[in-house]
Order: C-alpha cells, then sequence, then structure tokens
C-alpha cells in the first residue's frame, strides 16, 4: 500500500476525531445513549469556559501542576541517581537488589496509606504518592541504559585519563547512557500524569478533586473538562519535553 | 626510515612479558625495549595475542607476569602514552573537536591552549574544517584519522596502534598507510602499531616483532625480530620490499588452522 505524506496523515487523523465527536452528537441526540450518563461534545467549550471565569480551572490546575511537579522531579532525581548508581557500583546493585525486587511490585496508589500517615491529606501527600511511580520507571530506565553503554567507550576514558569514577560518569556513563535516561524522563512525565489525578481522590485540592466532585454532582460535562486537560497538559509537557530532548540528543544521526 | 638516536633512553621498557585469561596462558617471554621515535610493528597469526599485548604494554590490562615501564618525564601537559583503536570510538555525543580534546583534559593547559592543542593533529591529519561536525557525518575513514589526532593530540612518548586500518576498505587503509608513513617523520612519539597485515608492517615500520610458536600447551612468544632497514620513501617499490614480506611470511609460517590439518 501506498506511504501517506504527513499532511494527508494529519488531515485524515483530524477526519477521524471530529467524525467521532459528530457520531458521538448524534447518538446523544438521538437518544442511543443517555444524556444523564454522558455529556453532549458541544456543551463542553461552554462548560469549559465556565470554570474558566470562575477561576476553578485555574485554581485546580495550578494545584494540581504543585505536586504533580514536586513528585516528578523527586521521582526522577532519585529514581535516575539510584538506577545509575546501581549499574556503575557492583556492591551497590548487590546491596539493594532483593529490596528493589521486594517495593518495585507495589502500586503507588497502595502508598497511599502511608502518605497519609506520614504527610497527612496535603499536597506533599499527593507529591509523595507521584514520585515513587515516577522513581521506578527512571531506575529501570537508567539502569538499563548504563549498563548497555559500550564498555569500550570506558577503555577509551581509560586510555585517555580519564578513568577515575566521576570522569567517566560524566564523560561517558551519562552522555552514552543519555538517550535511555530520557526516555524513562518522558515515561515518567505521563506516569506522573496518571497517578496525580488518583492521588487527588482522597481529597487533596487538585484536577481529580474537581473531577470527584463532578460526578458526585453527575455533572459528567465538568468530568469531560478536566479529562481533556489532562490529556491538553500532557501533550504540552511531552511536546517541551520532545523538543529539549531533541536539543540533548542532537548528535545523534 | 626515521632517524632513530640507539642512545636515546628507551621509553617504553617490557620484561618478560606473559599475559592470557584466568589460567590459561598464550604469550610468555615477551622483551621490548622501543626508543623515541621508533616505529615497531608486531604481527603474528590471528589469536597469537598481538591486541592483548598491547593492552598488557599499556596497562588496560594487567600482565600476568612481567613489568612494563613507560617513564612518564617532568612535562606536566602531556601524556605518557595514547592509543588508537581498532574502531575509532569517538564519542559520538561530542563534536570532533571535543573528542580530539578528551586527553587534554586534567592536563595543566587553558581551555584556549587546549582547543589549539585539539586543532593542531586535526590539521595535520587534513581535518581541521570537520572540527565542529559530529562523528556520525564522518566516513570511517576520516573517524579514524580523528582517532589518530586525539591520540597525537596528547603529545604521547609511546603511540599505540591496535590494527587501526583493519576495518577501512582497501583504498582506504592504502590512503591511510601513507599518511602514517609521512606522519611518523612529523611527531615526536614512538610507535608501537600491531597488525595482521605484513606488508603493511614491513611498509611502515623500522623493526617488526613476529609472534608465533605456539604449540599444545605451550605459549605463543617472539620468533624473531626482524630489521626493517629500508629508506621510507617509496618502500613499497623497494627491490627488497617483497624479500622481507616474505622472511617474515616464512617465520609465521602457514598458521594453526592450516599446520593442523
Amino acid at each position: 500500500m501506498k506511504p501517506l505524506t504527513r499532511s494527508r496523515r494529519s488531515l485524515i487523523s483530524a477526519q477521524g476525531l471530529v467524525g467521532f465527536l459528530i457520531l458521538w452528537e448524534v447518538s446523544l441526540r438521538a437518544g442511543l445513549l443517555p444524556g444523564s450518563l454522558v455529556p453532549l461534545p458541544s456543551s463542553i467549550p461552554g462548560v469549559l469556559w465556565a470554570e474558566l471565569i470562575d477561576g476553578i480551572w485555574f485554581e485546580v490546575v495550578l494545584s494540581s501542576l504543585s505536586h504533580y511537579s514536586v513528585g516528578v522531579a523527586l521521582g526522577s532525581l532519585l529514581g535516575i541517581s539510584v538506577g545509575v548508581a546501581a549499574a556503575l557500583v557492583p556492591r551497590f546493585d548487590a546491596l539493594h537488589a532483593w529490596l528493589a525486587r521486594l517495593l518495585r511490585p507495589i502500586p503507588p496508589l497502595a502508598w497511599i496509606p502511608f502518605a497519609i500517615i506520614w504527610f497527612g491529606v496535603n499536597p506533599s501527600a499527593a507529591a509523595f504518592i507521584i514520585s515513587i511511580g515516577v522513581f521506578w520507571i527512571n531506575y529501570f530506565a537508567s539502569y538499563s541504559a548504563v549498563r548497555a553503554v559500550d564498555p569500550g567507550y570506558n577503555e577509551v576514558a581509560i586510555a585517555f585519563g580519564q578513568g577515575h569514577f566521576l570522569a567517566r560518569l560524566t564523560k561517558v556513563s551519562l552522555p552514552a547512557a543519555a538517550p535511555g535516561i530520557l526516555g524513562g524522563l518522558r515515561a515518567g512525565l505521563g506516569q506522573g500524569w496518571m497517578t496525580v489525578v488518583a492521588a487527588e481522590l482522597f481529597g487533596i485540592p487538585g484536577i481529580g478533586q474537581r473531577m470527584m466532585e463532578a460526578s458526585g454532582l453527575l455533572a459528567t460535562d465538568i468530568v469531560v473538562v478536566y479529562m481533556l486537560t489532562i490529556a491538553g497538559l500532557y501533550a504540552l509537557f511531552d511536546f517541551i519535553f520532545m523538543a529539549i530532548q531533541r536539543r540533548i540528543l542532537r548528535w545523534q544521526p | 626510515m626515521a632517524t632513530v638516536s640507539v642512545a636515546a633512553p628507551a621509553v617504553l621498557h617490557a620484561r618478560d612479558i606473559s599475559l592470557g585469561f584466568g589460567d590459561d596462558t598464550i604469550l610468555a617471554g615477551v622483551d621490548l625495549e622501543v626508543r623515541p621515535q621508533e616505529f615497531v610493528a608486531v604481527v603474528g597469526a590471528s589469536g597469537v595475542g598481538k591486541s592483548t599485548l598491547l593492552r598488557a604494554l599499556t596497562g588496560l590490562l594487567p600482565p600476568q607476569r612481567g613489568e612494563v615501564e613507560i617513564p612518564r618525564g617532568e612535562a606536566t601537559d602531556t601524556r605518557a602514552w595514547s592509543m588508537v583503536f581498532q574502531a575509532p570510538r569517538l564519542f559520538p555525543w561530542r563534536r570532533v573537536r571535543a573528542n580530539v580534546e578528551l586527553g587534554l583534559e586534567g592536563l595543566a593547559l587553558s581551555r584556549a591552549e587546549r582547543r589549539r592543542r585539539a586543532l593542531e593533529p586535526l590539521a595535520l591529519v587534513g581535518l581541521e574544517e570537520f572540527a565542529e561536525r559530529w562523528p556520525s557525518t564522518l566516513s570511517g575513514g576520516q573517524q579514524q584519522r580523528v582517532g589518530i589526532a586525539r591520540a597525537l593530540a596528547v603529545k604521547p612518548k609511546v603511540l599505540f596502534m591496535d590494527e587501526p586500518f583493519s576495518a577501512l576498505d582497501a583504498i582506504t587503509r592504502r590512503h591511510l598507510q601513507g599518511e602514517l608513513a609521512d606522519l611518523r617523520q612529523r611527531t615526536e612519539a614512538a610507535i608501537v602499531f600491531v597488525t595482521h597485515d605484513i606488508e603493511e608492517a614491513v611498509l611502515l615500520a623500522d623493526r617488526v616483532m613476529v609472534l608465533g610458536g605456539k604449540r599444545g600447551d605451550t605459549p605463543a612468544g617472539v620468533i624473531d625480530v626482524v630489521e626493517v632497514d629500508l629508506p621510507l620513501t617509496a618502500r613499497r617499490e623497494h627491490a627488497e620490499f617483497a624479500n622481507r614480506v616474505q622472511a617474515i611470511e616464512h617465520l609465521i609460517g602457514p598458521g594453526p588452522a592450516a599446520a593442523a590439518t
């Protein structure tokens, strides 16, 4: 089959999205879907506008963004640090290997009880929950990326007087593993958004809490506004991250 | 032939080197002394331990026995030795100039001096204009020339070269052999050059160390050291060139695979 050009592909994708929205709207208006359970797509812009005018949208988005940022930053920093250290220092790798195997399968949300006990129902608890999921993604991505670095590069570093640990870390391990580490960071940004809503469901102000309030009142249009808000924010963050990643990895052919 | 001062102190002493993997010794009893600006080629059958010997001489792979000494000297802006690898092994995340600067980092040099010291050998291998390019945009031959520039930038007393042209096509290899023959007269470094190509060894070297003689559990050793003693200019066309090559081929013999049949 003939491959599509980029513009043609975008056009077809847009047609698919618009077609879905029309089908959704028509199904509701024709009574095929219950209006009490699913909002009209055409009502969403008006609801979004109302949320913006009331200032609620900014309030909940800023609140979510604050613990999202802290959680993602903390989880990424720790995940990369521990992952890189484990890949480079065999004794440290062995020391924590079983602990990592024990803790890894525990989902971030299972830490909610401890988050509440340790931090109370406040943004720190949400940031803690977010950081756990992000930590593991970055940990494994960094560990694998550093382990996969061609040992020949280390030999070059030694041959040219850069054999000590810090020189090898900064001049070989980190730049050589950068594509894998950045892949982990990007996946962590996505994982953070998945966790942020769940972490707010237990009463911490933010998008998740606003969605829970709305669903209690069967205001499904508000729920959809915030679902789309998350999708939009994720797309924006991903776009910015990709631009930074392209800049950092500009040496790749 | 480059002028080699016999009286000058050696830049590399290796005594009674044995090397191998685990309890298995593959090469034993190697002695080597290299004088300033001397070019020593090491040849031998495949698997005899040529590259392993080179690693032992640099300390990248500690020998099982023996001593290697490469006097450091007083200079704080040079390194005692450097190496050109079989594959260029440039860091793809560094531009060409930054790759050449690698060995200069940590030496007593300002940023500007480091930059100048990197551009000098790049000019020597004809790649000055490629200084700000990424390695991935260069051909295999150009990458290997950057590898040579990187090794020359630290002004080593001994330059180790581990089959540097073996991964290149025949035309590029021949071209770089010519460049190296020319380059060796313009550098102060002594060169220890491992190759499986006997013609290449005779073409470039002052002396050729021939390794071989492995029989069963008996490790290989130095069979002979052949003085090439031919002028560097148009050496390939010299009447004695083929004789030197044949003499070394005869020393190495048909190789372990053929010998076993």
